[in-house]
């Protein structure tokens, strides 16, 4: 039997009973648009997480003060943890590093803005002309925070966009006074709207130096040092330099935390891809749902169309002609609804887009493969028992019969 | 040529062993016209099926064009009944989806034959059977002797050695049937082999060689 007649064989059984052939187009088609879009929701929350770490600067290294680990010993004796603060001395030693392109300490309290009567409770970063850089932060009007010594300082601050607005209405607010805490500060700058970045809203945030902020919240004590490596590959190096810079300044205690950008991104990764893969399988579900029901209705056929298939024997057919008859017949109906099911899935994809245009929705090259695959599989799978029978008819009764 | 060797066929039914067939020796010639008859249950349609291929003998042997066909699998099996074999059965097995001419192709399908060479045959068979202008219609569009005309054309598509109808106007007015009768005979005219089942005396009797069966024997072979 030639390809183009088996085809067309398939296709007018398949044409023969239009409404059967469209619930099955259906079922296929739901469970390779599910797989397609669960999927493409999976990959654009993975592209959007990693799109926001890298919104935070690239080769990041974060260092926290302290270090968690258990503590205690053995019993009886007590070795009390004693978390040295991290100061802006361990931070300026960090020079030495050859990895590190540039470091801004970081200091963040809450502080109480005012200017003339109204008054704004934000979170106040206290921190170096650097901070921009690392941070990847853009101005709106201004200028931020300017170089110089960080032991020293200028009164002056960069405000978010939002505080900009709620303190100072319309009005121009470069240049003018705000109070924080008792002291006053020149607004040099005001942050274009970049909304939220690790734990910060930056419309809504304060950015005084370094030296303003230790004396506004009366601690010498970072709360962080954020860190830029010089490329990717220092990473490494950069973070053992950090480690090692301050153990020598801690008298040889390990007692902070060095966090890297990557390693961060790295689980948020492997987080995302396990949980699309799970919830891709789940869809795949549906799959093999489509392909019982395939089975089913291939079941039945081989019923309905005995006397055919006595026929197709008596005139000849061996029984692969008519394994490979109802074969053609599954593929068809697989192929259809895969096509369906992708058509079905982009459409939703779009939608999707349309609807949270900051989420970058794409379905990975492995589920447009897998999905329209698993539909042929699972079709081909489930044809086998049906197709078996059908070709082990017996011609003399299966044609006796009216 | 066929030629039957001792041939048995025994089915259980219900626990029972029923013999459709007991130790039959046929010999049929090319050219032949061959009426089977006998009483229902007496194993004519059987001895059909067998000839045709469709079922195998419990006992004995089968030669077809000098060639033993007994131990043949089912799939050489299905290639010499798509070459040597054409059935015309009662109720007329069409397919019920495909046009006439579709249903006359599907043994050239099946036998994987060229288009091409497809094209001219249907022509050919569509003339000589009165069908060109009912070609494009389906089996319910046709009536009961067009129907039997198709599925003629249908078995003389792979021009076999014999035809094996089986009660092939048992499901047709009389004046169709003699109709179809005289089509089916044109095989015969043409020098083909020809066996028709039936139990109607007056189809029977217009055979050049007349077989009647009981009890799954051959109780009576008259030629002339």
């Amino acid at each position: 039997m030639r390809l183009a007649d088996l085809l067309n064989f398939a296709w007018q059984v398949l044409r023969g009973s239009v409404s059967r052939t469209l619930l099955i187009l259906l079922a296929m088609g739901i469970g390779v648009a599910a797989v397609v879009m669960v999927t493409a929701l999976g990959e654009g929350a993975r592209l959007y997480v990693a799109s926001q770490f890298g919104a935070l600067g690239t080769n990041l290294i974060i260092v926290l003060p302290g270090r968690s680990e258990t503590s205690g010993a053995m019993p009886g004796v007590l070795i009390g943890k004693t978390p040295r603060s991290l100061t802006l001395e361990d931070a300026l030693a960090l020079k030495r590093s050859h990895a590190i392109r540039r470091f801004a300490p970081l200091i963040i309290g809450a502080g109480d803005v005012r200017t003339g009567a109204r008054s704004r409770e934000t979170p106040v970063l206290g921190s170096t002309s650097e901070l921009m850089d690392i941070r990847s932060m853009e101005l709106a009007q201004g200028v931020f925070l300017p170089p110089g010594d960080p032991r020293h300082s200028q009164p002056v601050c960069v405000i978010g966009s939002k505080v900009a607005s709620e303190l100072f209405g319309s009005r121009p607010a470069l240049g003018e006074w705000v109070r924080i805490g008792d002291r006053r500060f020149r607004v040099i700058g005001i942050l274009a709207p970049q909304g939220q970045s690790l734990g910060f809203n930056t419309n809504e945030i304060v950015i005084v130096p370094l030296a303003a902020a230790q004396a506004l919240f009366n601690t010498e004590s970072l709360f962080r040092i954020l860190i830029e490596a010089k490329s990717r590959e220092q990473i490494v190096a950069a973070q053992a330099d950090v480690e090692e810079i301050v153990r020598l300044r801690h008298e040889g205690e390990r007692d902070i935390t060095v966090i890297t950008q990557d390693a961060v991104l790295a689980t948020f990764d492997r987080i995302l891809r396990a949980l699309t893969l799970t919830v891709a399988s789940i869809a795949a579900i549906s799959l093999a749902v489509a392909g019982i029901l395939i089975m089913n209705v291939m079941l039945i056929a081989v019923t309905q169309r005995r006397r055919e298939i006595g026929l197709l024997k008596a005139l000849g057919a061996t029984g692969a002609q008519i394994r490979l008859a109802f074969f053609t017949e599954a593929m068809l109906l697989a192929l259809g609804g895969a096509a369906a099911g992708l058509v079905v899935g982009e459409l939703g994809r779009s939608i999707a887009v349309q609807l949270f245009p900051a989420i970058p929705f794409q379905a990975p090259w492995w589920a447009l493969v897998a999905a329209p695959a698993t539909a042929m599989l699972t079709a081909v799978l489930f044809t086998l028992a049906p197709a078996r029978r059908a070709a082990r008819l017996d011609p003399v009764q299966a044609l006796s019969r009216r | 040529m066929i030629r039957l060797t001792g041939i048995a066929r025994t089915f259980l039914v219900g626990g029972e062993e029923v013999h459709a067939l007991r130790t039959v020796d046929l010999e049929i010639a090319h050219g032949e016209y061959l009426s089977i008859m006998g009483p229902s249950g007496s194993g004519k349609s059987t001895l059909l099926n067998i000839i045709g291929l469709l079922d195998r003998p419990d006992a004995g042997s089968y030669e077809l064009d000098r060639k033993n066909v007994t131990a043949l699998s089912d799939d050489e099996l299905a290639r010499v009944r798509r070459e040597k074999i054409g059935f015309v059965f009662q109720f007329f097995h069409l397919v019920p989806r495909l046009t006439a001419v579709q249903n006359i192709e599907l043994p050239m399908i099946l036998a994987g034959i060229d288009p091409a060479e497809r094209k001219p045959r249907l022509a050919r068979l569509l003339a000589e059977y009165g069908l060109e202008e009912r070609a494009g219609h389906r089996p319910d569009q046709l009536s009961g002797g067009q129907c039997q005309r198709v599925a003629i054309a249908r078995a003389m598509s792979m021009g076999p050695t014999v035809i094996l109808a089986d009660e092939p106007t048992g499901n047709l007015d009389r004046h169709t049937g003699q109709e179809v009768l005289s089509v089916l005979e044109r095989v015969h005219q043409n020098g083909g082999t020809l066996v028709i089942v039936t139990h109607d005396p007056e189809i029977g009797a217009r055979a050049t060689r007349r077989l009647r069966m009981l009890d799954g024997a051959v109780v009576g072979d008259d030629s002339g």
